[in-house]
């Protein structure tokens, strides 16, 4: 007997559904970072960073159902990182005189 | 894509096989059954919405700081206005994780699921952000 809702035999289109959301969560970080860039080359390239680990994550969704645990840590992960760039954000919105390159804060040319 | 196995949840409610009461060892409370996969995945992704739109804010905050002229006479009022929607994005994220947490507990025991605050917090620091920026306008063209 065939059920109704086909994703009563495999929830297929709820996890690719969950993993397009990460992937828009990747989207925002790599936003994030790219504000950031104008002023904060650094702190920039730090929310960056984050947009392609948030994506890997995305991999992992629907896939605890053997470890539970690991979905709330998992989670946490986003938190945390969503945290940070908020305060970077939080510290390149009160510097007084942001660089004006990246090369005035690391000694690319010696 | 994975295979139909992968996931568990071959119908509504909750599953009653494999981790039914949790896993201490690895940190998970015992109590309740583990939910059907689609409501697990529901609740992960009504989580990571909640952290875009805290992305969207620290966003808009950059945005008023970083990229708004100044306004004449107020030169704190870029700061005002955008250092809240940059901090509300950090309180979202946390309240979100408090949440996801909250449900997912709430969906093992098959309790109803408790009200958000987030939409109120949200709704009230919007309007308090758009009465600051009332504000700062006021003051930029008395000066």
């Amino acid at each position: 007997m065939q059920p109704d809702d086909p994703e009563d035999i495999d929830p297929g289109l709820a996890r690719e559904r969950t993993r397009l959301s990460w992937v828009r969560t990747a989207i925002a970080f790599a936003a994030v970072g790219s504000v950031l860039l104008r002023r904060q080359p650094v702190i920039g390239l730090i929310v960056l960073a984050a947009a392609p680990l948030i994506w890997a994550l995305g991999h992992f969704a629907g896939r605890e159902t053997t470890r539970p645990d690991l979905l709330p840590r998992r989670l946490l992960l986003v938190t945390v990182a969503v945290t940070v760039a908020a305060l970077l954000a939080m510290i390149a919105a009160l510097a007084g005189h942001p660089p004006a390159s990246l090369g005035q804060l690391l000694p690319l040319h010696g | 894509m994975d295979g139909p196995g992968r996931l568990r949840g071959t119908g509504g409610g909750t599953t009653s096989s494999g981790n039914d009461r949790g896993d201490p060892e690895h940190g998970v409370p015992d109590a309740g059954t583990e939910p059907d996969a689609r409501y697990t995945l529901a609740n992960e992704r009504t989580f990571l919405a909640w952290n875009r739109t805290a992305l969207a804010l620290v966003i808009a905050g950059l945005g008023i700081v970083q990229l708004l002229p100044p306004f004449p006479g107020v030169p704190w009022g870029r700061r005002v206005i955008g250092i809240p929607l940059i901090a509300l994005g950090a309180v979202m994220s946390v309240t979100a994780y408090r949440e996801m947490r909250r449900n997912q507990m709430a969906l093992r025991r098959s309790e109803p699921l408790p009200r958000s605050v987030l939409p109120q917090i949200l709704a009230a620091t919007i309007l308090s952000v758009a009465v600051l920026s009332g504000a700062v306008l006021l003051a930029s063209a008395v000066r």
